[in-house]
């Protein structure tokens, strides 16, 4: 059947509802997250986003000044650095509720690939240590090895943030190839019958059974077949899985944190690198636990929309389907539109 | 038309993400800034001349690398390359200084007289930036700051703005971003709600206004 005006005004609505479902997310935690952290009470001035999000920023603010003073106290009071990490922490939580791509393009990712929540905090820690070494080695070497000016650690900073850029873009595409085949089957099949596979999605299976038994995973029939389920969780999450998440990690993970690098610059320069770098750590530590409540409310916004759509029959699949294909080009577009300065990212530090 | 209105819906929603979602981060960098306007003798203005001070961690960083005669002791000639590379670098951010006489935007050329002071554990830039055409208007506004909050630009508490020989009659304003919190906090309805955050730091922006009747 081909895809009619309200197919394709379907489609349009699934793909839009997919980029809100994920800006929208990421605006509101950082809301959230900003509303009440630990507990403390909301400042009363302004109820609205706006007023939050400011005090979010002078958090942030308020935190990185104080480090500086911190890492020069430490230098005669060694209890200081326990204040350090204190200050690093929070500023890390803070930082991550900000604005920024890395928890964007995290839970596009997780949405796109039938990810599990477990897998979604794994990916989250694990780019934030990777965040946290890559700082550590650029200013490892940079600095400490080869005594280089801020103008040759800047260039290196700048090459590394293009790269990644280029990554996350690249590992779009690939998204979108993957998925974009998918959703384009669903479009076609009439309904209900319906494409339940991924065109990743490999298996051996025998295709010469009776075509209406219902197996325990799924893939392509042909179209007399009229059931639907989802792929079992275990399924994907296999040895070829967390390659895939690799690529998720150090996509975003290879770009470090402007503020981690001035910071360990600047202990370095008082004798002290090795309390930056367990400042960078702990800040990598705080960021993570941002970053994995985001992605998990992300897979947890998308398990409600599949039980929500399972209702229909093959019209679920592919409001799934759609969403997936959704969040596969938002990967793609905040790739694409970081590497050519569409997207604002945080600057590095070269002036 | 339930479809057509879900989809204004969620072109709605999605354009205030978006607004939200693309705001810069907090600032990386604090500068401590004097600034003069500086006036030929006919009156009429010929640039600015601006003094900038880093925070500590800034100062720390960008000496980072450079080699001294004497351990902690930075002279202007051994901070010259890094003085250029810092004008240089400016240029892309067109200095954080804004212009407008009468309205008008006001383009200005290569600093010149630049150079670095290295004084209590921090940097001061010195420069000056001369208008491509020198001005005479009724009444010229400056602003100073960094459109995407990278850096956060305070004018200092004490002389922060000099006319250098500018006519008798010339009176100026000077009006700070409020203390950081409130602002910060003001500025959410306006822009983030808005979408445009494209002159996000213009809400922590320095202004000054000179009038000449």
């Amino acid at each position: 059947m081909r895809p009619t005006r309200s197919d394709f005004a379907r489609g349009l609505t699934i793909f839009l509802a997919a980029a809100v479902i994920i800006l929208m997310l990421d605006g509101a935690v950082n809301v959230l997250m900003a509303q009440n952290p630990f507990g403390a009470p909301r400042p009363s001035a302004e109820p609205q986003v706006g007023g939050i999000v400011g005090w979010l920023l002078s958090k942030q603010s308020e935190f990185y000044r104080e480090m500086s003073s911190t890492i020069r106290a430490a230098k005669s009071d060694g209890s200081a650095v326990w204040t350090l990490l204190a200050i690093s922490f929070g500023y890390g939580v803070f930082h991550a509720a900000g604005p920024g791509h890395g928890k964007a393009v995290i839970s596009s990712y997780l949405v796109a690939n039938q990810e599990t929540a477990r897998r979604g905090i794994v990916l989250s820690f694990a780019s934030a240590l990777m965040q946290s070494l890559v700082a550590v080695v650029i200013v490892g070497i940079c600095a400490w090895l080869l005594n280089a000016t801020a103008k040759t650690m800047c260039g290196a900073e700048k090459a590394v943030e293009i790269a990644s850029y280029a990554l996350i873009a690249a590992f779009g595409a690939r998204l979108v190839w993957t998925k974009g085949g998918g959703f384009m089957r669903a479009l076609q099949v009439p309904q209900p019958a319906a494409v339940l596979a991924a065109a990743a999605h490999r298996h051996d299976h025998d295709h010469g059974h009776d075509h209406h038994h219902h197996h325990d995973h799924s893939h392509v029939h042909d179209q007399h077949c009229g059931h639907s389920h989802g792929p079992v969780p275990s399924e994907l999450a296999g040895p070829g899985g967390w390659r895939r998440g690799f690529g998720a990690i150090f996509a975003v993970g290879v770009r470090p944190c402007s503020g981690a690098i001035l910071v360990l610059v600047f202990a370095l320069a008082q004798g002290l690198f090795w309390a930056g770098i367990a400042a960078t750590f702990v800040m990598g530590l705080g960021t993570a636990i941002t970053v994995a409540t985001i992605a998990v409310i992300a897979v947890s916004a998308k398990d409600l929309a599949r039980r929500l759509s399972a209702g229909r029959e093959g019209g679920g699949t592919l409001v799934m389907r759609g969403v997936e294909f959704g969040a596969a080009g938002l990967v793609l577009l905040f790739g694409v539109g970081l590497l050519f300065g569409y997207i604002a990212a945080e600057r590095v530090t070269c002036l | 038309m339930a479809m057509r209105r879900l989809l204004g819906l969620l072109l709605l929603a999605g354009g205030l993400a978006l607004g939200a979602g693309a705001a810069q981060a907090h600032p990386h960098v604090w500068i401590t800034a004097t600034s003069e306007l500086i006036y030929a003798p006919d009156g009429s203005i010929t640039g600015v001349r601006h003094a900038w001070t880093f925070d500590d961690m800034f100062s720390t960083y960008a000496l980072q690398g450079i080699e001294t005669k004497t351990k902690g002791v930075y002279s202007r000639e051994e901070l010259a390359p890094l003085a250029q590379t810092n004008v240089e670098s400016l240029k892309e951010f067109a200095f954080f200084t804004f212009a407008k006489a009468d309205g008008k935007k006001e383009k200005f050329q290569e600093p010149v007289d630049y150079f670095l002071e290295y004084r209590d554990a921090t940097l001061t830039l010195h420069f000056t930036l001369p208008l491509k055409t020198p001005v005479k208007p009724k009444q010229l506004v400056l602003d100073v700051f960094d459109p995407a909050f990278f850096i956060d630009f305070k004018l200092a508490d004490k002389d922060p703005v000099r006319l250098v020989g500018a006519p008798a009659a010339c009176q100026m304003k000077f009006q700070r971003p409020n203390d950081g919190t409130a602002n910060a906090q003001k500025l959410g309805e306006q822009t983030f709600m808005s979408g445009d955050n494209s002159n996000y730091g213009a809400m922590f922006a320095n202004k000054i206004t000179v009038d000449c009747p």
